[in-house]
């Protein structure tokens, strides 16, 4: 695999709010420690995730920022202001003085992109922000992470977040699972509270949670009730309705609905630790795109998980082999996670029964074939995930659908990224050329994308030796400037006129904003670097689509 | 019987007793006559009353008079004078001692209210160390009792203790009450006054102890629009705890003993040993109620008595030679002073010599200038008490008002270095004092000295402080007055900061004025803010489009004014200001003023029009704390009695960035010149004059104009609106510029003229020749004849517009003057210099007590320690940002060059913020 630094010895992971996201840069940290045995792993977090990092193996340190002191300080205005200055200096301070010699930010945040240019840490995996406070993305797998979750792409992007965020870090060797540590006290409390509840079932232990982080992202109550109820009688089962205190306005009336004493409800009772030995102790968990999903996994318990609205099963579903994802069919998913739905009528297209039988089978064995006919393959696709030959995470679809454009394009990207950015030999496919017609013109789009790219190589190629002769006269830089200015929103236009080549034209933009330095061959050298790049993405592209 | 009437009656014959004891003692520190204490009571009335003007109309009242020591002096300067004292013994006395006098009344009180005393009645109300020694009840019910009698606008002034509270029992009739500063300004608000002036009470002898944090001060409190609270809230404000009724606290009786044997020590020191026996006796009598033992303490007063009965020697006064050895060091040192002193003394002025145990003192109109007894020792206290004030020790220059012998200018020196500047306004009294006593040291000693009615104050450091000598400012209150407005302008400019908004009309001739002010504040360096209702002036006139009754339309526009007044309330509220300026015929109600003023801005309004012809000022005038005009005399005089507090002339002015020379092309020279232009509307009085002018090359631009002939012709480009650019290209592209002052009713050239327009000052900063109707005071402005060309008639301007367009090099000489005249006095930064001057001069304390709690005083002092932030803050600030993150980073731009860490650090904050907000606000939409 390519690597641009893969030694080090002081390593800084900003990991600053999210517990998922914690749990994602595991597998990370482990290959981190696994290639480069005497590094130090410092994870910098809010304040409030102190604690759960102290359940991550491989953490030597956590540094934490008080973002919501820091918040309320400048509510106060006047003098709190100071007081939050007077707190970001001693921070900038502390992390100076730890000597830091890489960093990772995967998080896109313009705070934390404007503190690592503070701490002034010289060799970056992430975001970082330049001397005139914008952005910048360090390494390509960066840029491909934010070009993926960038909203009209995201279908196209068949890579795990969990390894792009590796692959960022140079991090090849890794355990395919992400870790989380289970202590012995917790396991005592998970054990007591399911002895003391009273179980009647002596079936399978089945954890259901319910909650989401949106409420869009939150199956319906009512199915899971039925779920439950199918469950109770068909598997004779035991289950333990999982969530934090919030969700207790969802899971008490679906456990009120089901009225059973073989339903315990667990949620508000168990803090991280307790949860992930709860999950452990469970057989399996049925869940949305959800931190439990990601804790499910970590302690090796097997989950069925739904992703719904904007959640999309391929950028975070469960990174561990043989785990069970729904991913429904439907135009408008996944959908933009920053708007509200009124109307989710993905709900709707998977059934309690559907995904009663498929826990059923799970809790069976793993397995690669779905019996016929169980699920409806123009509604949902249910995958299994899996690791491919070069350890990357995958999905493999059960019932696939037929003549599925956006798997061919899906599976095309897939192959492009990780030879291109990884450097692995992936042989593009023999000459069965797909028809222009079934790809509605993408591959036109792509020829004029890659002629747009050499357009772009010719003319830099002319701007460079204006640059370099000094009689040049500011109007033909003026005018070339202006040719490759047109020729950058061609390439942007198409990006968006053909939605499959959105991805590649993304990259090229990124690459672009990420162009730095002052002096003008130098910035136009880069230039040029950046329509070789698309060029050959754009080749390799069109000649991996089967 | 109530609780208010028991401690009246307390107060009435605790007071009866003490005015039946000694008078003068008990009523003043003048005591030895009653001409002293005459004299005392002129010395604090004109401290009281500093900068009241017109006393003749109106009506005085003080609340516990006595037996009328500022009454007396009151009578002499107010049409009407009332004295209230709860003591029928006080009221008795002073009927005595004034005899009848027709503007006088006089009232036993109740103790606790006005009663007889009409509502609204009183236009300048005072109390003396009076309300300093009643209950706190007693004294919020006045308070109230005051506001009631006060008419709309009054003033009241008191003199009062600021410190912490004192443990004073609730029936004690004498001790000072001292209050918290805050405590007594959250009380005066509730008892419906607005605060004018906090200063610090300064006399010759001592009143303040600030060693034990007692702080003698006089407050001066408008009566404000607001309703007041109740007796009880105010007084719960101004004294939380409230007063105990216990004897733990201490009693009146010890002090009132204690006074007593003071005072009788006192006289017996004088030799006043019959006043002397009485003090004692009056002090025994309470040996009975008082805690405190002072027997011995009379024993010793009872011989010093036996001792003072031997005559003490007398001193000769005059030293030969002092005179001619203190001018040699003034000649070489102060030569100007000395020459006033050889040129200007004279005896005209009455300056008597007195001996003292510690040498001679000066009186002047019975006035002592020095302590009358001990002049080294009390100056020796009073220089050691000016100093522990830090200010006075910080300051570049100590500017004492008053020379009189220079005991206190000896000892200031000792304390305070050589860095006094000496102000003594009379000559002769500065003249004697060189007489009789060898100041030598003292003039050498001095950083400065000034004698003589000054009028030029170049010599104020805004870094110094000033003391006044209130003997020095009881004889010259006028003077006094000009020197503390000109110290406070001075200082305010190096020492506020205000923020200012400039609310402009919605349209008119006075809407490029307000831009003009605006870049004047600007190039001061002061935070603006402007209030641009230009955008409004459309939707006003939509409205006749929707409604044809005149009288609804008016109705409707008098809403949409209440409206856009709202609009500057509400801009205000989010981002405060100081003080407002309100160009004329901006959109404000006198109802948003009010509001304005009682969050404490100071509203201003420049009233750049005839007013004469635009009246409205009669219904506006009282809702402005500054009224500035462009004509004098009667207009002062008529807006002042309207109700505004300050009034003065200030003339228009041009903005050299506007109005300056032009370089035109010969296109543009065709479009815009003409041997002779007008640019202006078509008022009567110029379409009468301009008609006679049809035969000659002349070219008239503006609007108003009628179609007929032979303005068809001459009136440019369809008579439209012309705009402040295209008019300086008028004016440089013609040779003679014609500026006739409008007028509705007079025909040609009004020949009572008086104000200029802002065409005359603006035409002469463009470098342009002009030919103006004579105005009364244009000449103080421009010299005619040589500065500017006038005409007085239509005959006077043909004549006039033949020679000049003969004679360009006249007009080219006269043009030029007019615009290094204009450029060096004329811009509206020297305007808005004097406007702040007197805003800053009569408003210091107000805009610094106000700066001093202002939140970004807490922010600028917390970013000290941090270089850069501390001067972006101060960037903020001088911006008029509010005091938070967004104001902080408002000019932090990304991609605009490298940023600074202090910089990232902020945009940091920013960004944390914006995403936890983010988060926060998804959280409740998902949930």
């Amino acid at each position: 695999m390519k690597k641009r630094y893969p030694d080090k010895t002081n390593v800084l992971l900003v990991n600053i709010t999210r517990l998922g996201d914690m749990l994602q840069a595991t597998p990370t940290i482990a290959g981190m420690k696994q290639e480069n045995p005497d590094c130090k792993v410092t994870v910098l977090v809010e304040k409030q995730f102190t604690e759960v990092c102290h359940n991550i193996p491989n953490i030597d340190e956590v540094v934490s920022l008080d973002l919501g002191m820091t918040c309320r300080s400048l509510a106060r205005e006047q003098d709190g202001i100071i007081d939050a200055f007077e707190y970001v200096t001693e921070a900038v301070d502390d992390l100076r003085s730890r000597k830091f010699d890489y960093c990772l930010n995967m998080s896109s945040s313009a705070y934390t992109a404007l503190l690592l240019r503070l701490v002034g840490i010289s060799r970056n995996g992430g975001w970082t922000s330049d001397d005139e406070g914008y952005r910048v993305i360090e390494s390509e797998w960066a840029k491909l992470f934010a070009s993926s979750v960038f909203h009209l792409n995201r279908q196209y992007n068949s890579l795990n977040l969990v390894d792009v965020f590796r692959c960022s870090a140079d991090v090849e060797k890794h355990p395919k699972q992400l870790l989380i540590k289970v202590t012995e006290k917790a396991r005592e409390y998970v054990n007591g509270l399911i002895s003391s509840h009273g179980f009647t079932n002596k079936g399978p232990l089945i954890a259901v949670q319910a909650g989401a982080s949106q409420a869009k992202r939150q199956w319906n109550p009512q199915k899971f009730t039925r779920l439950i109820n199918i469950l109770l009688d068909q598997l004779n089962a035991r289950v333990i309705l999982t969530g934090s205190k919030k969700e207790l306005s969802i899971i008490e009336p679906i456990s009120a609905a089901c009225g059973s004493k073989n339903v315990m409800v667990a949620a508000g009772r168990t803090d991280i630790p307790q949860l992930s030995a709860m999950l452990e102790a469970c057989d399996i968990l049925i869940t949305g795109d959800t931190g439990p999903m990601h804790i499910s996994v970590a302690v090796g318990t097997p989950v069925v998980a739904m992703f719904l609205a904007s959640a999309f099963g391929f950028e975070t579903g469960p990174y561990s082999e043989g785990n069970i994802v729904l991913q429904p069919i439907i135009g408008c998913g996944p959908c933009n996670p920053n708007k509200a739905c009124t109307r989710p009528d993905c709900h709707d297209l998977i059934e309690p029964e559907l995904i009663a039988e498929l826990t059923k089978l799970r809790l069976q064995s793993d397995f690669n074939h779905l019996p016929e006919g169980i699920a409806d393959s123009n509604k949902v696709t249910v995958y299994r995930s899996s690791f491919d030959e070069f350890g990357f995470c995958d999905l493999k679809a059960l019932n696939p659908r037929r003549g599925d454009q956006m798997e061919r394009f899906r599976s095309a990207y897939r192959k492009l990224w990780l030879s291109d950015l990884g450097g692995f030999e992936i042989s593009p496919p023999g000459k069965s050329a797909p028809s222009l017609r079934q790809l509605d013109g993408a591959i036109e789009g792509m020829q004029e994308v890659v002629t747009c790219a050499q357009e772009g190589r010719r003319l830099i190629g002319k701007l460079l030796n204006l640059i370099r002769d000094e009689s040049s006269s500011p109007r033909m830089l003026g005018q070339l400037n202006q040719e490759l200015t047109e020729n950058d929103r061609k390439i942007e236009q198409l990006g968006f006129h053909f939605p499959q080549l959105g991805p590649l034209t993304r990259m090229f933009i990124f690459a672009k904003e990420n162009i730095s330095g002052t002096e003008a061959f130098d910035l136009a050298s880069q230039m040029g670097g950046i329509y070789d790049d698309l060029d050959r993405r754009g080749r390799k592209l069109a000649a991996y689509i089967e | 019987m109530s609780d208010f009437t028991k401690i009246a009656l307390q107060m009435r014959e605790d007071w009866n007793r003490r005015i039946s004891h000694d008078y003068r003692f008990w009523m003043s520190e003048s005591h030895v006559s009653d001409e002293e204490m005459w004299r005392s009571g002129e010395r604090d009335l004109q401290i009281l009353l500093d900068g009241i003007s017109e006393a003749g109309k109106k009506t005085f009242l003080e609340l516990g008079c006595g037996v009328g020591r500022l009454l007396k002096p009151a009578l002499k300067y107010f049409g009407g004078v009332i004295g209230i004292d709860v003591s029928e013994k006080a009221v008795e006395t002073a009927r005595h001692l004034l005899g009848s006098a027709p503007n006088l009344e006089l009232h036993a009180g109740d103790g606790y209210t006005l009663a007889p005393v009409q509502n609204e009645s009183v236009d300048v109300a005072i109390s003396f160390a009076a309300i300093t020694s009643m209950p706190t009840d007693v004294a919020a019910n006045y308070l109230l009792e005051l506001h009631r009698v006060l008419k709309r606008g009054g003033i009241l002034r008191m003199q009062l203790y600021l410190g912490e509270e004192q443990l004073v029992c609730r029936n004690d009739t004498l001790h000072l009450r001292c209050y918290k500063k805050e405590a007594l300004l959250e009380s005066v608000a509730a008892a419906g006054f607005e605060l004018e002036w906090l200063r610090e009470l300064v006399l010759p002898f001592q009143v303040s102890f600030k060693e034990i944090g007692i702080e003698a001060v006089i407050v001066s409190l408008r009566k404000s629009e607001a309703a007041p609270e109740s007796a009880a809230v105010v007084s719960r404000l101004l004294l939380p705890q409230g007063e105990a009724d216990g004897a733990e606290n201490t009693s009146g009786a010890d002090i009132e003993c204690w006074m007593s044997v003071n005072y009788a020590k006192e006289l017996a020191e004088r030799g006043e040993t019959e006043r002397a026996r009485q003090a004692v006796e009056y002090a025994l009598s309470f040996q009975k109620s008082a805690s405190i033992d002072v027997r011995d303490v009379i024993d010793r007063i009872l011989n010093r008595i036996e001792e003072s009965e031997q005559p003490a020697p007398t001193r000769q006064v005059s030293q030969s030679g002092v005179f001619e050895a203190n001018m040699a060091v003034l000649t070489e040192l102060f030569p100007k002073a000395a020459e006033q002193v050889r040129t200007r003394s004279s005896s005209e002025v009455q300056v008597e010599v007195k001996e003292t145990p510690d040498g001679p003192v000066l009186y002047q109109q019975g006035i002592c200038l020095d302590h009358p007894g001990k002049p080294k020792s009390a100056a020796a206290s009073w220089a050691k008490r000016l100093v522990e004030d830090e200010r006075y020790l910080k300051a570049a220059a100590i500017i004492v008002y008053g020379f009189g012998s220079g005991y206190h200018l000896e000892q200031l020196s000792r304390c305070a270095g050589g860095k006094q500047i000496v102000v003594e306004p009379c000559t002769d009294t500065f003249a004697q004092a060189l007489k009789i006593r060898d100041l030598r040291a003292v003039l050498r000693e001095l950083k400065g000295l000034h004698v003589g009615i000054a009028e030029a104050w170049d010599f104020l450091e805004p870094e110094s402080e000033l003391v006044v000598r209130p003997q020095t400012q009881a004889l010259f209150g006028e003077h006094c007055s000009q020197l503390k407005a000109a110290f406070h302008g001075k200082r305010g400019f190096a020492s506020l900061h205000p923020a200012i908004a400039v609310v402009g009309p919605m349209q008119g001739g006075t809407l490029p004025m307000t831009g003009y002010t605006l870049r004047g504040l600007m190039g001061l360096g002061q935070r603006t803010r402007a209030v641009d209702f230009s955008s409004f002036a459309s939707g006003f006139h939509a409205l006749e489009g929707f409604v044809f009754d005149k009288a609804r339309q008016a109705h409707l526009q008098g809403h949409y004014i209440e409206m856009m007044s709202q609009v500057v309330l509400e801009s205000i509220n989010e981002k405060p200001v100081d003080i407002v300026i309100c160009m004329a015929q901006a959109p404000l109600t006198g109802r948003a003023l009010t509001e304005l003023r009682k969050k404490g801005v100071i509203t201003a309004l420049w009233f750049v029009e005839d007013y004469l012809r635009f009246t409205y000022w009669r219904e506006m005038a009282q809702y402005y704390d500054f009224v500035f005009t462009i004509q004098k005399g009667q207009c002062l005089d008529a807006i002042k009695a309207a109700g505004a507090a300050n009034v003065s002339y200030l003339p228009v002015a041009c903005d050299p960035d506007i109005h300056r020379p032009v370089s035109m092309s010969e296109e543009e020279r065709k479009r815009w010149g003409s041997p002779i232009s007008f640019v202006g509307a078509g008022y009567h009085n110029r379409q009468q004059l301009f008609a006679a002018l049809c035969e000659l090359p002349f070219k008239i631009w503006g609007t108003e104009w009628p179609g007929c002939k032979p303005f068809d012709r001459l009136v440019q480009e369809q008579g439209r609106r012309i705009s402040p650019d295209e008019y300086v290209k008028i004016f440089n592209a013609s040779d003679i510029n014609i500026n006739l002052h409008s007028s509705s009713e007079k025909d040609g050239v009004d020949p009572t003229g008086d104000f200029v327009n802002p065409r005359t000052i603006e035409l002469a900063a463009a470098g342009a020749f002009q030919l103006v109707d004579e105005r009364s005071h244009l000449a103080e402005l421009l010299t005619p004849g040589e500065e500017v060309a006038t005409f007085n008639s239509a005959a006077d301007l043909k004549e006039k517009i033949e020679y000049y367009l003969a004679h360009p090099d006249e007009r080219k000489r006269i043009a030029e003057k007019g615009r290094c005249r204009v450029l060096r006095e004329h811009t509206y930064q020297h305007r808005l210099k004097a406007m702040l001057s007197e805003i800053f001069s009569v408003k210091y304390e107000q805009l610094k007590l106000r700066q001093d709690r202002s939140p970004w005083q807490k922010m600028l002092k917390r970013s000290e320690p941090y270089p850069e932030l501390l001067s972006r803050c101060k960037a903020a600030y001088q911006r008029g940002e509010e005091p938070n993150l967004d104001g902080l980073i408002a000019d932090v731009v990304q991609g605009q060059g490298k940023l600074t860490e202090t910089e990232q650090k902020l945009l940091f904050l920013y960004h944390v913020r914006k995403q936890i907000i983010r988060a926060v606000a998804e959280e409740g939409k998902q949930g």
